[in-house]
């Protein structure tokens, strides 16, 4: 089974961020594999475990994303493709899209897994536009898979708890951050990361164009979220209970 | 020789960074320190059979992946960070280079691959009641009867002793003293005739315990009798893997030092902002870039294995315990009272700094060493 896995580099979400024109600024901060495909990668590595085949990390972004690409390779990937452009610069998701699915069918692929959102965008759709793009199934929040020989089986998240998707292959799947435990690199995983084959290839090699990168989304602003206001306090006089269960009828809590 | 860690360090440091963040945060550290183990056995196993640690500096052919001091000194390094609970000293810093440097190659086939697997746990025994770590504090007794060497007397301060699978025990042959007549043995930590007493410390993120041999069988490592040069070398390479662990708990302090002082407002500015707390902050800034430097360097020498370790192991041993201990200190005092409560973490850097540079010797131990090696 081969498995493609979608990547992200980002800055380091521990670190305080910094916005310019509604763009992250992607300065000298530490920047790292966006957490959320760790379980991808590890996803990926465990059905290939299983099934036999090869797993390939594809990303989109500035040069330094490689990072990314060897992170996944340290911890066991087999091969990775960068896409990286100038004309690239403030793509969206659609464009984002446009590009991973021109990177994935330029090899032959049983599945496709990315991580439900990133971390940093948190559109949360170039997974399914992905999926349209080159005309497969896909099934989304996987946090169980199962995969058998031209099948898959996930339990998919809900928010009261979990469907039974099945779908063919290939297929493309997103997985939540409970579907495992990612596995840390050895050192030794570090150092073969720096020999795996990882192709970098332009908007051209892809046979795309500038119009499919335009952005077609703007940012018009950007403002921090609201900060929370004081709560409303109630002194107990004996119905403050009462108080109390009039405001969340108010809310409609009860 | 590099100056500077490669890529793939940097990115080892972050891996283990990340991994001990996770694995090891002051509320599990607290936990464990009330434990009688000592660490968590479930931690110890991700740690050898997922990240390699235990066997990273052991060599492939014994289970282990090969690698130097430099790579197990940055792993150290993390861990004395976050005052990791684990027997990692003991067992692959103490235990295992003590079978790679004293034993036959049979031995080391049989031994390390246990250890490199973390299925096995090693320690060395080596001090005695008397408080000394040099080679005439070696008093235990080893006697050969028929085929077979017994060992008497009794071992203190041996890390993680009351859980070690297998002991390497220092010994000293009838009849003879100072460096000659060392042997080294190894004992079964459930071998007949040996008692364990888990040791009441200061600093119960490291076990230690009290070992009593009386007639305990045991198999001798090497050569019975000319075992010092080997066991000389194994304490250069612990006093190295020990100055990187105490380099990463001095810059943990000051980390949290100067944390707190730009948190911290008193008389309406951050405290950092005066003068005599801005001093205490440069103060433990020199001493802990000092003691990296002297840390690095000394791995460097041990993972070249030249002429040169048995010198900087010394004055590295020495100079980054007096930083550990200055830093944890000084970090106490720019806290203030609340760095003075138990619920405070600065408490158990200043219990592991006492304890590591009282450690295999401590530094004026460690100077006149220093100063016979370079003949002065």
């Amino acid at each position: 089974m081969n498995v493609v896995v979608l990547v992200k580099q980002i800055p380091d979400p521990a670190n305080p961020y910094e916005l310019v024109d509604g763009r992250l600024k992607r300065g000298v901060a530490q920047k790292v594999m966006d957490p959320g495909d760790e379980y991808g990668v590890e996803a990926a590595l465990r059905l290939v475990d299983q099934f036999g085949g090869e797993v390939n990390v594809i990303s989109m972004g500035p040069a330094a994303a490689m990072e990314a690409i060897r992170r996944a390779l340290s911890m066991g990937a087999h091969k990775g493709v960068l896409v990286t452009d100038d004309a690239l610069g403030g793509a969206d998701a659609l464009a984002t899209a446009r590009v991973l699915a021109a990177a994935i069918k330029r090899s032959e692929f049983d599945l496709v897994i990315a991580g439900v959102e990133s971390t940093d965008g948190s559109t949360g759709v170039v997974p399914q536009m992905v999926a349209e793009l080159l005309g497969v199934p896909q099934s989304t929040f996987a946090k169980e898979i199962e995969a058998k020989d031209s099948s898959l089986t996930i339990k998919r998240q809900t928010a009261a708890g979990y469907d039974m998707v099945e779908c063919p292959l290939p297929a493309v799947i997103t997985v939540t951050a409970g579907v495992n435990e990612p596995r840390y690199p050895t050192f030794k995983g570090i150092m073969q990361a720096k020999s795996k084959p990882v192709d970098t290839v332009s908007l051209g090699d892809l046979g795309l164009g500038g119009d499919d990168a335009k952005p077609t989304q703007s940012v018009d602003a950007v403002n921090p979220a609201p900060e929370r206001g004081a709560g409303e306090k109630f002194e107990d006089d004996g119905t403050g209970a009462a108080k109390v269960a009039d405001l969340l009828k108010q809310l409609k809590v009860i | 020789m590099n100056f500077t860690f490669s890529d793939e360090q940097e990115e080892l440091r972050r891996t283990i960074r990340r991994f001990l963040e996770d694995k090891s945060p002051s509320a599990e550290v607290r936990r464990l320190m009330e434990t009688d183990e000592g660490y968590e056995p479930a931690v110890w196993k991700q740690m050898a059979q997922e990240l390699g640690l235990q066997g990273l500096a052991i060599p492939e052919e014994y289970g282990g992946q090969g690698f130097s001091f430099v790579e197990t000194g940055i792993v150290l390094e993390e861990m004395g960070r976050v005052l990791l609970c684990a027997p990692f000293l003991s067992s692959v810093c103490a235990g295992a280079n003590a079978i790679l440097n004293a034993g036959s190659e049979r031995d080391k086939e049989n031994l390390l691959p246990g250890i490199a697997s973390g299925e096995k746990i090693a320690t060395l025994a080596l001090g005695e009641p008397g408080g000394a770590w040099d080679a005439d504090a070696i008093t235990l007794r080893a006697q050969r009867s028929d085929d077979a060497w017994t060992l008497d007397g009794t071992k203190s301060y041996v890390l993680d002793g009351h859980i070690a699978d297998l002991i390497v025990v220092a010994a000293r042959l009838e009849g003879t003293a100072g460096t000659n007549g060392v042997g080294l043995f190894v004992v079964d930590g459930d071998a007949d005739g040996l008692t364990r007493t888990l040791l009441e410390t200061i600093d119960k993120t490291r076990k230690q315990a009290r070992l009593e041999f009386s007639g305990v069988r045991a198999a001798p490592l090497g050569q019975p009798g000319a075992a010092w040069p080997a066991l000389s070398k194994t304490l250069d390479q612990i006093a190295v893997c020990l100055s990187a662990e105490m380099t990463g708990g001095a810059t943990r302090c000051l980390d949290m030092a100067v944390e707190y002082a730009k948190e911290r407002v008193q008389f309406g500015r951050p405290i950092g902002s005066f003068q005599a707390i801005k001093h205490k902050c440069a103060d433990i800034l020199l001493r802990v870039e000092s003691a990296k430097t002297a840390a690095y360097y000394a791995m460097w020498a041990a993972a070249d294995d030249n002429e040169e370790l048995p010198v900087v192991a010394s004055l590295a041993k020495a100079y980054c315990a007096e930083a550990f201990f200055f830093a944890a200190t000084e970090n106490i005092q720019v806290h203030g009272g609340i760095g003075f409560t138990w619920e405070h973490d600065s408490h158990l850097y200043f219990k592991r700094a006492k304890s590591s540079e009282l450690l295999f010797g401590d530094p004026t131990y460690h100077r006149s060493l220093l100063a016979d090696r370079i003949g002065i």
